[in-house]
């Protein structure tokens, strides 16, 4: 899988890639409009990250650009710029989704997998690893053939989870994931969730799936 | 009161007290001249009469008319000459008339007599008239210039003033209009014009300064924080952390986002502030309280709290969606989050109102300043003290009421359409 990430900050782009790569995505970036320009003229992706302020120009230019060549590259749009224009104007060019900054990693990397599942939409919608299949269409989840009796967010965590795997993933993230801005800070109700969820794997495959991770957060270890 | 008015009431006044004052003085000296005029002539008449005593030795006739009177009476008390006023009525004419009168002594044939010599003053009554009457022509005269001035002249005058005060009044220092004054060669309003001109153009250039600053603030404060962020995440990847490394992970990563989160919120309540949301728009409060209840669902049940919702179907507000959404998401989330294990939410939406209760514990802070910037229940020290100032604020820009109230661990917050 090829991202292509057009953002101007360095070390933001720097860390994008570093916990990307780990996800076997190979990462590209550019760090201007031109540079990007060139880049979707040469290549295909299948994601780009798309900042919107940017040296030379507005990010909207590419997606501009894509639409009027008829490029199938998802696009998500990680800008600063919170502004409901940039947001609408960006969705109304083609964008699949705008992930404001900050963001977390794991929230972006979820986003990601996310746009690829429905830009490959003709191919696999099965998720495997281990003994645990998802899938992503139906939003069930298989262990060991048997079907896991899962809730609405608990299949949501642990898509979460499949999209972030073998990673340290903070409890605000998760918290942010599952019920938005306003519910970060109430560790309590997240842990219920992963309870349950572990639980319910435990009982299907008898396999610690989910680790907690001493004062950060949870990890997905398959 | 116009000011037009004003000065009217005023101009007006001091005119007819001007008037009146000159009406006044003239009566006096015109009435002292002519009565030092009548003064000579009854020293002429006196005149006349010593004379004609001196040279006759006899009393000359008296005399009765109208206009003079000369009378003599014998007298044996001393006589001293004096001018004075009387008023005598006369039988021929049937009405009492002033007089001037001299008196003065005479003697004829060792004999001593009064003499008293009369004029009518019925000329200086007739003056006295003439004056009030032209005084008055004066008075309506001038109301009636000044009534004509005011309604065709001044009207036409005052014409670009009113046209630059409509517009000072339909300019919106967010839109796109300028202040269009009309061309005027008063000097007053050309000054006024100008000074209009380059206020407006000033404001609307603060104010985008200020939106550009907001959003640039907004832009150079987030991508600092993203790039902590996502360091944060990958140092958190590493292996071989120390419990104390983690420990200082963690508390960096929870500032960070409260940073963030106060970063976001103040400028959620600058744009709201500054109208920067885009126009209203019909929006189903009932599908989108259900959607927010429906996100918070199994929350609720995990925490064995209690939904109870009167929610009527199809209840539509004009309003922008994502303020709605947020006001919508800020009352829940609070319902929630200061919740008891076992308390209950309830939800009343209707055409009037939105109320959300919730049980929790006792308020520890003045419930009047719970909507002010940074004011928090003592109790919840990692709220930020925001979230009800955004939902008082997006309120007020509809013309909402927001009223919180307490009663027996109940907390309600109710939201008036």
């Amino acid at each position: 899988m090829k991202i292509l990430i057009v953002e101007d900050e360095k070390e933001l782009s720097d860390s994008i890639a570093t916990y990307l790569k780990s996800e076997n995505y190979i990462c590209e970036m550019a760090p201007d409009l031109a540079k990007a320009m060139e880049k979707i003229e040469m290549y295909e992706y299948d994601c780009i990250l798309l900042d919107i302020t940017l040296p030379g120009g507005s990010g909207l230019e590419i997606l501009k650009e894509l639409k009027a060549n008829n490029k199938l590259d998802g696009v998500l749009i990680i800008s600063a710029k919170n502004a409901l224009d940039d947001r609408v104007s960006g969705l109304l060019l083609g964008a699949d989704d705008y992930l404001p900054k900050p963001f977390h990693l794991s929230e972006l990397s979820a986003r990601i997998a996310s746009i690829i599942r429905r830009k490959n939409f003709a191919g696999n919608n099965l998720l495997k690893f281990d003994s645990i299949t998802i899938d992503t269409i139906a939003k069930t989840v298989f262990v060991r053939n048997k079907e896991l009796d899962l809730t609405k967010k608990e299949f949501e965590l642990l898509l979460y989870f499949a999209s972030n795997k073998n990673r340290v993933i903070s409890k605000n993230a998760i918290a942010e994931h599952l019920w938005g801005d306003n519910m970060e800070g109430n560790n309590d109700f997240i842990y219920t969730h992963i309870k349950n969820l572990r639980r319910k794997l435990a009982d299907a495959g008898d396999i610690e799936f989910i680790k907690s991770v001493y004062g950060m957060g949870y990890k997905f270890c398959v | 009161m116009k000011l037009l008015s004003k000065y009217n009431r005023v101009n007006l006044i001091a005119t007819i007290i001007v008037l009146l004052i000159s009406a006044a003085l003239y009566y006096f000296f015109i009435e002292s001249a002519l009565i030092h005029q009548l003064d000579k002539s009854l020293l002429v008449e006196e005149k006349e009469i010593t004379d004609y005593i001196n040279e006759s030795n006899q009393l000359p006739d008296p005399l009765d008319s109208k206009d003079q009177q000369e009378l003599y009476t014998p007298s044996n008390d001393k006589v001293a000459r004096k001018f004075s006023n009387v008023n005598l009525y006369s039988k021929d004419h049937h009405e009492s008339v002033y007089y001037r009168q001299l008196e003065f002594p005479v003697v004829v044939n060792g004999r001593p007599y009064k003499a008293d010599v009369r004029k009518s003053q019925e000329e200086t009554e007739y003056l006295v008239q003439l004056i009030l009457k032209i005084t008055l022509a004066m008075v309506i005269l001038l109301l009636m210039a000044l009534f004509i001035i005011n309604r065709f002249l001044l009207n036409k005058l005052w014409k670009p003033f009113n046209n630059t005060l409509q517009q000072i009044k339909k300019f919106n220092v967010s839109g796109k209009e300028e202040v269009q004054a009309e061309a005027t060669d008063i000097n007053e309003f050309m000054e006024l014009n100008t000074a209009v001109r380059l206020m407006t153009k000033k404001a609307t250039q603060d104010y985008n300064e200020i939106k550009n600053f907001t959003e640039n603030a907004s832009h150079e404060i987030q991508t600092p924080l993203a790039i902590i962020r996502s360091k944060l995440e990958l140092l958190s990847q590493s292996d071989n952390l120390k419990e104390e490394q983690m420990n200082a992970i963690q508390s960096i990563s929870e500032t960070t986002n409260r940073l963030s989160k106060l970063n976001h919120s103040l400028l959620l309540l600058t744009k709201i502030d500054n109208k920067q949301f885009s126009g209203p728009e019909k929006v189903n409060m009932s599908a989108l309280v259900l959607h927010h209840l429906g996100n918070y669902e199994e929350l609720l049940l995990a925490k064995h709290i209690e939904l109870l919702k009167e929610i009527t179907a199809g209840i539509n507000l004009i309003m922008n969606e994502t303020l709605a959404d947020i006001l919508i998401m800020n009352l829940l989330s609070n319902a929630i989050k200061y919740n008891v294990d076992g308390g209950f939410i309830k939800v009343v939406l209707n055409e009037e109102y939105l109320c959300i209760s919730n049980r929790g514990l006792p308020l520890r802070t003045d419930p009047s300043v719970l909507f002010d910037r940074f004011k928090k229940d003592a109790a919840s020290s990692d709220s930020l003290g925001l979230g009800l100032s955004i939902v008082k604020k997006i309120n007020d820009s509809y013309g909402f009421t927001t009223t919180y109230s307490y009663s027996e661990k109940v907390h309600a917050i109710l939201v008036t359409f």
